[in-house]
């Protein structure tokens, strides 16, 4: 069953649901992270997203 | 972005807008965590006169400073901002807004209640989205939110 299924990873054993369970805190710390960290992070993904696609714009802030 | 802000509420203490919040993506990113997104949404109330809402001031102010259009922005201090002119829902997201500073500047941004109503009433894919994550990644007042949803006939 899917749902049972475990996963090792070194000497832990997750479950599948724990993963999930972890991504989800995972998700909730980085919205806790401050507006300026944010802005911060924003300007990077608007780097990497140019360097993919060759378009779009990255903010030039001071 | 410390002087996006700045010159935001610059047009305010000018008198060329009433008021002012921060909508869209960037308020989103606000509650929730970071996600590209590339324009600042800022939704304003203006003195109108009859029908015609007229931006020309708000634009005349920023090309004197030197500000330019790229598309459907004008792009202050490096950064694409598009004014809105607030409807009903949105008149009172910004009288309800949640005052914030960035970089010691003081901002507004709406409430994630009136966010989600805002994005739920647009109903796009993207608008959708962004209603998971705040929902998933801050807490909510779900009793004024229901509110809200009901007295603009969002939520029947």
């Amino acid at each position: 069953m899917a749902g049972d299924m475990k996963i090792r990873i070194g000497r832990k054993i997750l479950k599948k649901e724990d993963i999930y369970r972890q991504k989800e805190i995972f998700h909730r710390e980085q919205a806790k992270l401050s507006f300026e960290e944010k802005i911060k992070i924003l300007i990077q993904l608007q780097k990497i997203a140019k360097n993919i696609k060759r378009k779009g714009i990255v903010w030039k802030i001071r | 972005m410390r002087k996006t802000p700045e010159v935001i509420n610059e047009l305010k203490d000018k008198g060329v807008i009433d008021d002012y919040a921060i909508g869209g993506g960037i308020a989103t990113l606000f509650y929730a965590e970071p996600f590209l997104t590339y324009d600042l949404d800022i939704f304003i109330t203006i003195k109108q006169s009859g029908k015609i809402i007229d931006l020309t001031p708000i634009y005349d102010y920023l090309k004197s400073k030197g500000y330019k259009w790229k598309d459907e922005h004008i792009v202050i201090e490096g950064v694409p901002v598009q004014f809105i002119v607030a409807d009903e829902l949105e008149e009172e997201g910004i009288k309800n807004a949640k005052g914030i500073t960035y970089e010691g500047i003081p901002n507004k941004v709406f409430s994630s209640e009136h966010l989600i109503a805002i994005f739920l009433r647009a109903g796009r894919e993207k608008d959708i989205q962004k209603v998971k994550m705040l929902l998933q990644q801050t807490k909510i007042n779900k009793r004024r939110l229901k509110n809200i949803l009901r007295e603009n006939l969002i939520l029947k």
